[in-house]
């Protein structure tokens, strides 16, 4: 009924060491997830022991500069490498956060990296996010408004209609909180999970748009939003510092209110 | 996180403890001597182990942590929905670190003064 | 001699070819699921003066006969709290279940006789309850 081991094939084999050079003198071990799609091998934990005085701050620093020297077999997204793309989300000791604004300094002893918790992996530490996209299309993150536009294109809205899609909009999709709630992960298939649920949350109290109870509706399902049960992980987590679980409670507070 | 699973946990061993409060009513209502086997039992070890731990400890934490969802129900306690700096290691926002404490806190508080006044009407 | 392609000798069955926006849409949104969330509330929050008031009793009334319960039992204002107690626990007891079979229990079968046996043992246990108290009181 209940699988408490991972399946054989799943079980993570220790891997390779990469040994630092002899006068490096902060030398820092990084234990990470290695899985090629391609080889039918198990996956492994390879540790990368890197010269910190040669190395940038962030643990993303760390990353490229192990597939730059070390081994360019490893492989993981990134872009902007300021915390803005959302692409190098990912387990770092324990916590889901960003590579790129995750200081090596802030962790302790050996930086243990893995992709995203019960995501399916494409390789090392890229997660398949096709679900988790595909949920968010299915929220219709656009504005649907009946009223025709004014003349010059501008939909008007005032500056506190406008700060109601703060803490919302600054959103980047990274999928940090998503990934590390225990109801995705149990039920990830029929419940949208924080990131959607705040971007539904964007879209519902944003002022311009008009099919705010249809939004409410598409929601209003036991598994869709109300497999949330504050367990706040998601909150704790983001990267951006933004607040899944607030807006959560704030939408399930909106759909009550139609209704007592 | 820890207190969101020990929530649940408290919450299922509770529907379990419901039936020892069956079991204690309806041996009320049923005869002197099926009244007295249960109150036997409840002045037992298992008994009193059942009571203090389960009926006292474990409803309280189910109990003040239930508050404390309450509160998030009501838009409280959740912090700003604004974007603030993220708190680092990921250990939740101030409001959320405060409110855990608290309810660890006020429970073992008011566990404790349970057991003593139940220590001090049994006697 | 013409290259080989890179396949494998037999062709991976794949099961589910259906997108990813088919199987995040699933079947629709239920529209339901609000009532359950604030009757949990309403549960919830009744609970919280009834089961401070439960203890309380409970500790007053330890060491106590038979026949001092049954005294206890018989004013009315122990009675009616007890007996609202009484249902509150175990309709918030059915729907904490509930949610916890929800989330755990993936084949269908064994989740809904799970949610049977729950509404079934919460209802016949409230039922022995409130009958025994109201045996007592009346």
């Amino acid at each position: 009924m209940v699988a408490l081991r991972l399946p054989a094939n799943s079980r993570i084999k220790q891997g390779q060491t990469y040994k630092a050079s002899a006068h490096a003198k902060r030398v820092r071990k990084f234990h990470i997830y290695r899985w090629n799609p391609d080889d039918g091998a198990n996956p492994r934990t390879d540790t990368y022991e890197l010269d910190l005085d040669a190395c940038g701050p962030m643990v993303l620093d760390a990353l490229i500069k192990i597939k730059n020297e070390v081994d360019s077999t490893l492989t993981f997204r990134r872009s902007c490498r300021e915390g803005i793309c959302g692409s190098c989300a990912m387990s770092i000791d324990g916590v889901n956060t960003l590579a790129c604004l995750k200081p090596i300094g802030d962790v302790r002893g050996a930086v243990r990296i893995t992709p995203l918790p019960h995501m399916a992996v494409v390789k090392d530490l890229v997660p398949d996010l096709s679900q988790a996209f595909a949920q968010y299309r299915s929220i219709e993150p656009w504005l649907k408004a009946d009223t025709p536009p004014p003349p010059n294109g501008e939909r008007l809205q005032s500056r506190e209609e406008r700060a109601q899609i703060d803490g919302l909009w600054e959103c980047i999709l990274c999928f940090c909180c998503t990934a590390g709630c225990p109801s995705y992960w149990w039920n990830g298939d029929r419940f949208l999970g924080p990131a959607i649920l705040l971007q539904a949350h964007r879209w519902i109290v944003e002022s311009r748009d008009e099919a705010t109870g249809e939004r409410l509706e598409a929601l209003h399902d036991p598994f869709k939003l109300y497999r949330c049960h504050t367990i706040m992980n998601c909150t704790n987590t983001c990267p951006k510092g933004l607040n899944p679980a607030k807006a959560i409670g704030a939408i399930k507070r909106l759909i009550v209110e139609r209704q007592v | 996180m820890a207190l969101s699973i020990a929530h649940r946990a408290t919450g299922i061993a509770l529907s379990v403890g419901t039936l020892l409060m069956t079991w204690w009513l309806v041996a009320a209502a049923a005869s002197d001597h099926a009244f007295a086997m249960v109150q036997g039992f409840l002045g037992s070890g298992l008994g009193v182990f059942l009571l203090l731990g389960w009926a006292a400890a474990a409803l309280l934490l189910h109990f003040f942590l239930g508050i404390r969802h309450l509160a998030w129900d009501a838009g409280w306690g959740f912090g700003i929905l604004a974007q603030q700096e993220p708190v680092g290691m990921g250990s939740g926002s101030r409001i959320y670190r405060i409110t855990g404490w608290g309810v660890i806190g006020v429970t073992v508080l008011a566990t404790l003064t349970v057991w003593i006044a139940g220590l001090i009407s049994w006697r | 001699m013409t290259d080989k392609p890179d396949r494998p000798a037999v062709t991976p069955h794949v099961a589910v070819l259906a997108s990813p926006l088919k199987r995040a849409r699933g079947l629709g949104s239920a529209r339901s699921g609000s009532g359950a969330w604030w009757a949990e509330r309403l549960t919830s929050v009744a609970l919280v003066p009834l089961t401070l008031w439960f203890i309380a009793s409970i500790i007053s009334l330890e060491g106590t006969s038979r026949a001092g319960v049954i005294a206890w039992l018989q004013a009315p204002v122990p009675l009616v709290l007890m007996l609202c107690m009484i249902v509150a626990t175990f309709w918030h007891m059915e729907q904490g279940l509930r949610v916890v079979i929800d989330d755990y229990l993936r084949n269908d079968v064994m989740r809904m006789t799970m949610l049977l046996l729950n509404r079934g043992v919460c209802a016949i246990a409230g039922l022995l309850c409130v009958v025994s108290v109201l045996r007592l009181g009346l």
